[in-house]
């Protein structure tokens, strides 16, 4: 175990198992333990699955919450008030954008004035949702998260079990943990389920539930932003735009349902065209060229921001180059003897020969890329990136910098590798040109140019 | 020397005279490119091939026998490399012809003789 208690840098759940396989190529988002995955949960893209199980759990999360409004109709009100503030905060499965995988529910206020809507609204008093977002249109203050975590919450079932499953999968380990809000359909209430077995947050000791990614949107396909600039009838409203703000355009949608009827008829006739985000996309072609171009312009040294223009550029292009055998975990920044240095980690999956060879040789279970845009690359540099190679890091690190390295700091990284088998390889701005090429082409991996670097190195090696 | 020697220096040489044409069009395109995994191993099966024939006394780049995919080696590089054997070959089957009554020609070891292509250096001269 204790190989596993080693620091990783941003952790997730699978890396942290010691399962190596890259998100690309697995079902559910891959969730992190310090910080949350910025997707939600769209419903609508359960509505517009083309798997009926997918649409069945979304017809069972609409009737739970229209179940809601109906108990609150019918003057249960305290019970549905409570039941839907519950239902507003899932923490469990860590989508948005908290830095700290901890929300707040929503206040007995608010849920009382989305409750009242299904009195207010003729439409939804008698027939209910058809999609539950629709109370952004009608609330103030409700966004992309929460109706994510009203999903989730009410999907949470199903969730749990879907969790069961691909940790058995993988073998990621679980423990018997509680689960303090759990939707039952048959008391149309939330209760607590104790000794459920989920993975847990090693830190904290809280459970995780995963989310299949098909079903996360960065922006819900029915959204506020989206009605307002392009279906609203703003002329309606007022005819001076200064006088048209959210609180004026809620107002009018609780007494013009029509509105937002013919907006969600619209976005329902256009499902089509709604698709899950994935959850890290490579930059396109044209622009990877801009920013070798960019890169290439750049004078070396602090001159004009130089060197953050060109950490920049690279933080941009490298994560879309070395995708998907390369998952990008995090570019940090680190003060050592007074200097600012940045560096991007990715994770290592060990998902091709040499990132397996990285980590059986050198213990990489992520890999740093430290950048330094300077004309010459100094002992002091080498050494930086030297101490820093520990732990989960390994004893294998990449120096991104503009030009080879002289023939006596050559000479020092190999001294390291003879005294104390650590390897530094320098990737020049020649080499990210060639994996732009190859980025570009297709008939390579740009990784490969780094692996190139590698082989390069260990000829050089006394052997 | 019989006809299956010159059979399989001809083959060679129709080998790598082809691969260079076609990458030299891609390293036009873009010089830098590296050449993917499936090409490299044509390239590799052509050189080895040649270097067979040609043996230590005409091995055209000294210390080089074939590429490795792990150098990424370009479009560029690997046009440079078959011209070069081309090139060698081409001395090669220069060295083998004798010439007479204005006529080159491949002599075997059966005393037979075949009509051979002047050496491309002569050409034009």
């Amino acid at each position: 175990m204790g190989f596993f208690n080693l620091p990783l840098i941003s952790p997730r759940l699978t890396d942290f198992h010691g399962v190596y396989i890259p998100q690309a190529d697995l079902a559910f988002a891959v969730p992190h333990f310090d910080e949350d995955i910025p997707l939600y949960l769209d419903p609508f893209l359960l509505w517009a699955s083309p798997s009926q199980q997918d649409q069945a759990l979304h017809t069972s999360l609409i009737n739970a919450f229209n179940q809601l409004g109906d108990s609150y109709r019918r003057g249960n009100e305290d019970a549905a008030v409570d039941t839907l503030t519950r239902a507003s905060e899932c923490d469990e499965v860590g989508l948005g954008s908290s830095a700290r995988r901890k929300g707040k529910r929503i206040g007995e206020k608010k849920a009382r004035e989305i409750l009242e809507l299904f009195k207010r609204i003729p439409q939804y008093k008698q027939a209910g949702f058809r999609h539950f977002e629709e109370i952004q249109f009608f609330v103030e203050d409700i966004s992309k998260d929460r109706i994510s975590d009203i999903a989730c919450n009410f999907l949470k079932s199903f969730l749990i079990d879907f969790t069961i499953d691909e940790c058995q999968r993988l073998g990621i380990p679980t423990a018997a943990s509680n689960v303090p809000d759990l939707y039952d359909y048959r008391q149309y209430g939330f209760s607590a389920a104790k000794g459920i077995q989920l993975p847990v947050n090693p830190e904290t000791g809280d459970p995780l539930i995963l989310v299949p990614k098909r079903w996360l949107r960065f922006t819900p396909w029915i959204n506020y932003d989206d009605y307002y600039r392009h279906h609203c009838p703003l002329d309606e409203i007022s005819h001076d735009p200064e006088d048209i703000g959210r609180v004026e355009v809620l107002a009018y949608n609780r007494d013009n349902y029509g509105a937002v009827e013919r907006y969600i008829v619209e976005k329902e006739r256009t499902f089509s065209d709604c698709a899950n985000d994935p959850l890290f996309s490579q930059i396109p072609i044209v622009s990877a060229k801009r920013k070798l171009k960019l890169i290439q312009n750049l004078k070396t040294g602090k001159t004009d921001n130089a060197d953050r223009d060109y950490e920049d550029a690279l933080c941009q292009l490298l994560p879309s180059l070395l995708y998907p055998q390369l998952d990008f975990a995090a570019a940090q920044s680190r003060t050592e003897s007074g200097a600012q240095i940045r560096d991007l980690v990715f994770y290592n999956n060990q998902s091709h020969e040499f990132l397996k060879h990285l980590m059986d040789g050198y213990g990489s279970r992520q890999l740093v890329f430290e950048m330094k845009n300077v004309a010459e690359v100094s002992r002091d540099h080498i050494n930086q990136l030297n101490r820093y190679m520990t732990d989960t890091l390994g004893k294998f690190g990449v120096l991104v910098t503009r030009h080879p390295l002289k023939k006596a700091r050559m000479q020092n990284t190999i001294d390291l590798w003879a005294g104390q088998r650590r390897t530094i390889v320098t990737l020049t701005d020649a080499d990210i040109a060639q994996m732009v090429e190859l980025f570009e082409s297709g008939q390579r991996l740009p990784l490969d140019v780094v692996k190139k670097k590698y082989v390069e190195f260990t000829r050089l090696c006394p052997s | 020397m019989n006809r299956e020697d010159i059979e399989q220096l001809e083959k060679v040489t129709g080998k790598i005279e082809g691969l260079h044409r076609e990458i030299t069009l891609l390293a036009k395109k873009s010089s830098s490119d590296g050449l993917n995994s499936f090409k490299l191993r044509l390239v590799n099966g052509a050189l080895a091939a040649a270097n067979e024939i040609l043996g230590d006394e005409h091995q055209p780049v000294e210390g080089f026998t074939q590429f490795d995919a792990d150098d990424v080696p370009s479009n560029s590089d690997v046009t440079v490399v078959l011209a070069v054997y081309l090139e060698e070959l081409e001395r090669y089957r220069s060295d083998l012809l004798t010439f007479s009554s204005g006529i080159h020609w491949y002599v075997f070891d059966d005393n037979t003789k075949l009509r051979a292509a002047e050496p491309k250096r002569l050409k034009g001269k």
